[in-house]
């Protein structure tokens, strides 16, 4: 059974913010919500890193746990989702998310919170699939016409992967493994990385000493 | 006997033998010491190698204390990729004050129904007479029972909130404890801040009589009359209702204040400021609950004319007698006792000059 998850790769994403723009427009998002949001830490100083950041679609997701009515669940490929017509809008999932997912519509007097809107890792909601209301409430579908997210699909330099769990580790180490390499075999900066050199590998700098 | 001493002496001799083995060893552990930390620095210089990965994530996972980044997106705590609270504020709902509120609860109320079953009610010992003193004007019981059903909606619908999870929504249905709860958060949040009114009147209206004084000490020592026999004399209100009342007011100001931050998320609050306002105002509305629980009781079924100061405003003269010692000597010696008939006549039984006495006295 497939796990979707999302992974993004500091060492790629150049906050272009290409991902929360594609999110925006593929879901019609309202004004004031964002599902995914670019973060650069360090900005400006030396290993400045950015990272992609929306619902993680956690395995045991803390949403879902404190849900007072209940309205919060994981689907059959891992992916969490909310009914909105069952949603009170009291903000608990907002407090127990480590990644500061669950977004609220400021509805009413005084700010009050309306209905707890977030990621769908662009699978819709309970509503029949591509039905007018699941369009309405929560966005577009992908993943029921084989689609992944569209912020994985759009980023440029595919340092947002989404879908199964497997495959993108898989990917991801592969990355890892070649980075390492190249900084073993070329000598390139990887900013003082934690490798130390093998004895076999010495011949094959391209550095001359 | 030589043998004996011999033996001794074979042992020492053992004895001894083992100190010195034992001193070698350290000895030439010592003398090897310094060279084998030679060799392993050799081997491998301990040099610190930062790894960009690691401080990245620990910036991240905020080990080194809060760290914040920057986002395009406009928000509060927009750029704070994780916020490692949110986890601690999980677990403390869900398994510390969901399963123990509802053991305290529910062990308060089975407290009382025993206290009750053993006590019974609390009767007046020397009979109701047909006497009657003047406790509470008409204001003073419009915003008691102004506080109290405020509380008890407020308590009702905190409750659902708390516990409908896992008591109501298996026995109703999903959408229709939706509507349940969503009606218990909007009720909740509309009537929070009428709460704060009701308790800055009922604060102004009582505090001049709920200040301690010099026979709250003994009440105290003797459990309210529980220990030892007979009631203990006090003033209008005794130790316990006066130490109520400053429970009310002042865990009434934290349920307050922070309710307001929660019902309010628009001044920028960070999210730990609203989990630890969750925590405070879940403890401290728990804490009141199971007080007036005790009161409740108290007022009601567990005392013999303790109810009718609250809903006629006039209470019985031996009632008073026992419980308010002071109060009623000091009403008897001002001539404030009144008969039931007299009563029943400025309660507007009788002609509107009548009843405009009646008014002007109970508003007084």
């Amino acid at each position: 059974m497939a796990r979707m998850k999302f992974y993004c790769d500091a060492e790629r994403c150049i906050e272009c913010n290409a991902c929360v723009t594609a999110c925006k427009n593929e879901n019609e998002v309202p004004w004031g919500v964002n599902r995914r949001r670019v973060v650069t830490i360090k900005d400006g100083e030396p290993g400045e890193r950015s990272l992609s950041v929306a619902c993680m679609h956690c395995s045991d997701a803390p949403c879902i746990a404190v849900c007072p009515v209940d309205c919060i669940y994981d689907t059959i490929d891992g992916v969490v989702l909310h009914d909105k017509d069952i949603c009170i809008g009291c903000g608990y999932c907002f407090y127990a998310c480590p990644f500061g997912a669950p977004q609220f519509p400021q509805e009413g007097a005084f700010g009050s919170r309306g209905k707890m809107d977030k990621c769908t890792f662009c699978a819709g909601g309970p509503e029949e699939d591509h039905s007018v209301d699941e369009r309405r409430k929560y966005g577009s579908n992908r993943l029921a016409e084989g689609k992944l997210p569209l912020c994985a699909e759009m980023c440029s330099t595919k340092a947002l992967l989404a879908g199964d769990a497997n495959v993108i580790s898989d990917i991801y180490r592969e990355r890892v493994i070649n980075r390492g390499a190249s900084v073993l075999n070329r000598g390139v900066s990887y900013q003082n990385a934690a490798f130390r050199a093998s004895s076999g590998m010495e011949g094959k700098s391209s550095v001359k000493k | 006997m030589r043998r004996a001493l011999f033996s001794s002496a074979g042992v020492e001799t053992a004895g001894f033998s083992a100190v010195l083995m034992l001193t070698l060893v350290l000895a030439f552990l010592l003398l090897m010491a310094p060279h084998a930390m030679a060799e392993t620095a050799g081997n491998a210089p301990a040099i610190q190698v930062p790894n960009p990965s690691t401080d990245l994530w620990r910036e991240v996972r905020q080990r080194d204390g809060v760290t914040s980044g920057r986002s395009q997106i406009a928000g509060v705590e927009s750029g704070t990729l994780i916020n490692p609270y949110g986890e601690t504020w999980r677990n403390f709902r869900m398994k510390q004050l969901i399963p123990y509120s509802g053991y305290l609860l529910a062990g308060m109320l089975l407290l009382l129904i025993l206290f009750f079953l053993v006590r019974g009610k609390i009767r007046v010992k020397a009979g109701i007479s047909n006497k009657k003193l003047f406790r509470y004007t008409l204001y003073e019981r419009m915003i008691h029972w102004f506080i109290a059903s405020v509380f008890l909606f407020l308590a009702l619908t905190g409750l659902i909130l708390l516990f409908g999870r896992s008591l109501l929504l298996p026995w109703i249905g999903s959408e229709v404890f939706s509507l349940l709860a969503s009606a218990s958060k909007e009720g909740h949040n509309l009537f929070g801040p009428v709460f704060a009114v009701a308790l800055l009147l009922v604060f102004i209206r009582f505090v001049r009589r709920n200040i301690y004084q010099k026979g709250d000490l003994t009440w105290l020592l003797k459990g309210g009359g529980i220990i030892g026999k007979g009631h203990v004399p006090s003033n209008f209100f005794n130790m316990g209702e006066k130490s109520m009342f400053w429970l009310l007011v002042l865990v009434g100001a934290v349920i307050v204040g922070s309710g307001l931050i929660l019902v309010f998320p628009v001044f920028g609050q960070a999210r730990i400021t609203m989990e630890l306002s969750h925590v405070s105002h879940a403890l401290t509305t728990l804490l009141m609950i199971l007080v007036i629980m005790g009161h409740i009781y108290i007022g009601s079924v567990g005392m013999e004319g303790a109810l009718d100061g609250m809903t006629t405003g006039y209470c019985d003269l031996n009632w008073a007698r026992e419980h308010h010692a002071e109060w009623a000597t000091l009403c008897e010696q001002e001539g404030k006792v009144i008969t039931d008939v007299e009563v029943s006549r400025l309660r507007g039984d009788g002609d509107t000059q009548q009843h405009a006495a009646t008014s002007a006295q109970e508003t007084g």
